[in-house]
């Protein structure tokens, strides 16, 4: 591009390039130099066939051999990515070693023999939304339906035969237990008996993506953001530590994969908040999309659409069993989580009735509880997908609580006047009671949410050929479409269902309803892990003694850190 | 059609300067004319916003100074179609949404300029335009996305779209003038045109490529049927609109010698096949004007009919603008590197 000639050097950005590279600088440790001839030649670089990069002496020196020293390759960790705000989540372009099925393979040709003290126990978890994925995947590809039981069942197989792994769980039992803490965490804003800081609305935290966002742009939103432990790092927690403990086993001695259906939960696994210093290990060792699970069992010739025996089998015990996780425990709500219908259900009694209302498509809906008589606003709460969603979430929360949004922006426009909100409101209740604000908002950063996020299994609706540009564009999007709504259907297909509004009352020994089962399992691993005075009256949804309660918080609760931007700056002062 | 207009011949018509304001401290990037009333707003590195008034006879003077508090360049202004609104573009990554305050008796003079505030851009904005409706409003960045904004009572915002097409720097965008079809212009040398699916989201339907280098500035022509994009590459290509969804390539204009910044697609004279005219203005400090035709037989023809050389000294020219007012149509405004506004008026060589 041709510069003018009278440019010079401002804040004229718009002739700076615009691609976002990677910003973090590169250390390297300087090596004590050799001695060097007085006006000895420079050195090369050359690249070998192999791409790695050798630095060259260039003919300088006595005895006439050239040396050559192999460059260190730079590397970028997860970690930089989490401190940096360079760019944005977005982790898939970014250069990922440290978490890859690569690495996953690695480990499980390196680890010792199950004799050895050094041996690692493989565990692999799996998320629902992953198992609809390739439960729509094969679905798609053969005549019946392939439920996600049966997938899971297959899986189970496959890692342990072909792939190595010692245990195989799904994730749901670890969801079962982050909406029990959410809701515990709700009720605690709600009443106002957490810490100062935290605020109504609470905006759901199981979605990295928003989370690393709402770090590095919207600091003011943090206070909003669950504090509760999403079910990856759950489920972290209860392997490394729960199951670790019956194994006789400590946390660095397991080896944690989680197969998810988002790149960004590979951010999330690596947050310092769940790096155990004691051990020098993670909750969560590794994890791999969807995506990548299926290369790692494609690399091993295995066959996920061979049936295996019982695949069929009930999945329900007949009698409660304590020994091994509950598993496929469907949550009514969002294929997302259900963190929203947790709460509506907590709050939706026989007096009250719930509406729902769609703004513009389901990726933003509106629920409201009224009390049937009073006609008072219960509990208003939110569902909102999608990143432009998001940014009206933001915008409307920061309105409602009247926080400055935005990075830096207080004092930015001291000297304008700005803008106040002139109207006044009508004094009826009633309309008061319609803007009530949020009490809650479910966010996730993908449309249509998780089962939609960018690990899941590419579409597999052929796409017709030879059609003018602008069709093909619909065409695909359409396909991208039908693929969603077909792993929605996959991820809700044949799952026991259970009650509507789920109770967390005890345990009753003549039906057996999982839920019910859950909870008590959910208490006993309370109870185990944070062992309180009172340790049989405990229960999930009550409070424990102060060291009990802080064992809860350091186990099933994290936190959040803005992340200062220093590249804005650095971009735009030359 | 690539018709290699040569520069210096005599023309028909003449560009005669009317105003001239250096109130500017710094370069002047971008204008617009207020669509119902007879202002002109400009915007600079100075971070301010001027706007200028001009009576019947023509006659032209600045009205007021904004300091907008943005923090940094005001890249561009646009008013809403109502001419009560005006929003600013700014590279601290904001948008701003200004509104004058009602007069506090009737009659009164109008009060201070209001802000509200859009945030939502990563870095740089570039670029901000309202629907013709004026219910929607896009901006685009240096980020690489292009967003659409719902415009509500009460100066609420929401997004309804961030489009991230694009794979470089947004420079431009622009809006259809009767419908709403959006098209933005980016660093990655591509036009994209953007329409809403009322059941789902916004989503481009149409990769306009031809452009060899970054394209700056889009104009559609008044009567919606053509698009017209300005770039490094030196050319303004022509676009028509072939289908709903499906705009095809119809022609190229040269006439620059360094990157073209800016295109404007005025109403024109009105005569019979009159398609308007289109101003040009670059790096190369040249005014350009075509007058373009549309003949029944489905061709766009395009005769330059202005050409100014050296119209802000030797400074680059950032932006063109006609005045969309009926009756106004003659006069464009530029805005230029050397902190200064121009205002031109188009006339017949006697």
């Amino acid at each position: 591009m041709t510069f003018s000639g009278a440019l010079t050097l401002t804040d004229l950005n718009d002739f700076i390039t615009p691609s976002q590279a990677c910003i973090k600088p590169v250390e390297e440790v300087k090596r004590p130099e050799d001695y060097k001839e007085p006006g000895a030649a420079s050195t090369a670089i050359h690249v070998d066939s192999a791409g790695s990069y050798y630095e060259v002496t260039a003919n300088g020196s006595l005895n006439g051999v050239s040396s050559s020293r192999k460059l260190e390759t730079a590397q970028i960790s997860l970690n930089d990515c989490l401190a940096c705000s360079g760019c944005i989540t977005s982790a898939e372009s970014v250069l990922i070693t440290m978490q890859s099925h690569e690495e996953v393979f690695n480990f499980l040709s390196t680890n010792p023999p199950r004799t050895s003290p050094e041996h690692r126990i493989p565990v692999l978890s799996i998320s629902p939304q992953s198992l609809a994925s390739l439960s729509a995947s094969l679905s798609s590809s053969s005549s019946a339906s392939i439920s996600i039981s049966q997938v899971l069942r297959r899986l189970r197989v496959i890692c342990k035969n072909d792939l190595g792994f010692t245990h195989v769980y799904d994730t749901t039992f670890a969801r079962h237990i982050a909406l029990l803490e959410h809701a515990q965490e709700f009720s605690e804003r709600r009443a106002g008996t957490g810490s100062a800081e935290n605020k109504l609305p609470m905006l759901s935290s199981a979605c990295p993506g928003w989370v690393c966002y709402a770090e590095k742009t919207h600091a003011e939103m943090l206070p909003f953001i669950s504090r509760s432990k999403s079910p990856q790092q759950v489920m972290g927690t209860l392997v490394k530590h729960w199951l670790g403990e019956k194994w006789g086993k400590k946390p660095h001695q397991i080896y944690h994969v989680t197969v998810m259906p988002c790149y960004d939960k590979k951010l999330e696994a690596s947050r310092q908040d769940f790096y155990n210093d004691l051990y020098s290990t993670r909750d969560v060792d590794c994890v791999i999309t969807t995506g990548e699970l299926e290369l790692m069992m494609r690399a091993r010739n295995s066959d996920l659409s061979a049936s295996v025996p019982d695949e069929e089998r009930h999945l329900s015990p007949s009698e409660p069993n304590f020994d091994d996780l509950p598993e496929l425990l469907s949550h009514p709500g969002s294929s997302s989580g259900s963190y929203l219908q947790s709460l509506i259900s907590e709050y939706l009694t026989d007096g009250s009735e719930l509406s729902t209302r769609t703004i513009r498509n389901a990726d933003y809906e509106e629920h409201v509880i009224t009390n049937k008589s009073t006609g008072n606003v219960v509990f208003k709460g939110a569902k909102c997908y999608g990143f432009r969603n998001l940014q009206n979430v933001v915008r409307k929360v920061g309105k409602e609580a009247g926080v400055q949004i935005g990075r830096g922006a207080a004092g930015r426009l001291s000297s304008v006047r700005t803008k106040r909100n002139m109207s006044s409101r009508g004094g009826k209740n009633a309309e008061v009671e319609k803007d009530k604000a949020y009490d809650y908002v479910e966010v996730m950063a993908c449309p249509s949410g998780c089962v939609n996020g960018g690990g899941q299994l590419k579409s597999q609706i052929t796409r017709s050929q030879n059609q003018d540009n602008a069709e093909e564009t619909s065409e695909a999007r359409w396909g991208d479409k039908e693929w969603t709504k077909r792993v929605e259907e996959a991820y809700w297909h044949n799952l026991p269902t259970p009650p509507p509004s789920p109770s967390f009352s005890p345990v009753s020994a003549e039906t057996y309803d999982p839920h019910v089962f859950a909870n008590e399992f959910a208490r006993r691993i309370l109870v185990d892990l944070c062992k309180p005075h009172n340790g049989a009256e405990s229960a999930w949804r009550t409070r424990m003694d102060a060291d009990a309660e802080k064992m809860r918080a350091s186990l099933f609760r994290t936190q959040y850190r803005a992340v200062e931007s220093n590249v804005v700056g650095l971009q735009v002062n030359w | 059609m690539d018709s290699d207009v040569l520069m210096d011949h005599n023309t028909e018509f003449q560009l005669m300067q009317v105003a001239e304001f250096s109130n500017h401290e710094e370069r002047v990037w971008h204008l617009a004319w207020n669509p119902t009333r007879p202002l002109l707003a400009s915007c600079s590195s100075d971070k301010s916003v001027n706007l200028y008034h001009y009576d019947t006879t023509g006659k032209f003077e600045q009205a007021t100074s904004i300091s907008t508090g943005h923090s940094k360049t005001v890249r561009a202004v646009a008013w809403a179609p109502s001419g009560k609104t005006l929003a600013t573009a700014s590279f601290d990554s904001q948008v701003g949404i200004w509104e004058q305050e009602e007069p506090e008796e009737e009659g009164g003079a109008p009060g201070e300029w209001e802000c509200t505030i859009l945030e939502g851009h990563e870095n740089e904005c570039k670029c901000v335009a309202y629907s013709s409706s004026g219910t929607l409003l896009a901006t685009c960045s240096r980020d690489k996305t292009v967003w659409v904004w719902e415009v509500q009572p009460d100066s609420e915002f929401e997004c309804v779209g961030v489009l991230m097409e694009h794979t470089q720097d947004v420079k431009c965008v622009a809006w259809h003038p009767t419908e709403e079809i959006l098209a933005s212009a980016s660093y990655d040398d591509t036009i994209r045109l953007y329409v809403d699916d009322p059941d789902e989201d916004w989503y481009a339907f149409q990769v306009l490529s031809g452009h060899e280098s970054t394209v700056w500035s889009l104009a559609f022509s008044p009567c919606g049927k053509y698009l017209a994009s300005a770039s490094d590459d030196l050319t303004i290509r022509l676009w028509r609109r072939a289908a709903q969804f499906k705009w095809e390539p119809i022609g190229m204009l040269r006439g620059h010698d360094r990157t073209i910044f800016s295109v404007s697609w005025g109403l024109g004279n009105g005569d019979g096949e009159n398609a308007g005219w289109l101003a040009s203005t670059g790096s190369d400090g040249k005014i350009n004007v075509w007058e373009m035709k549309a003949p029944e037989n489905g061709t766009l023809d395009s005769k330059l009919i202005a050409t100014l050389r050296d119209a802000h000294s030797v400074s680059d020219v950032n932006c063109v603008a006609w005045n969309p007012r009926p009756g106004l149509g003659d006069l464009l405004a530029t805005a230029g590197d050397d902190c200064s506004v121009r205002v031109w008026r188009i006339t017949g060589v006697a």
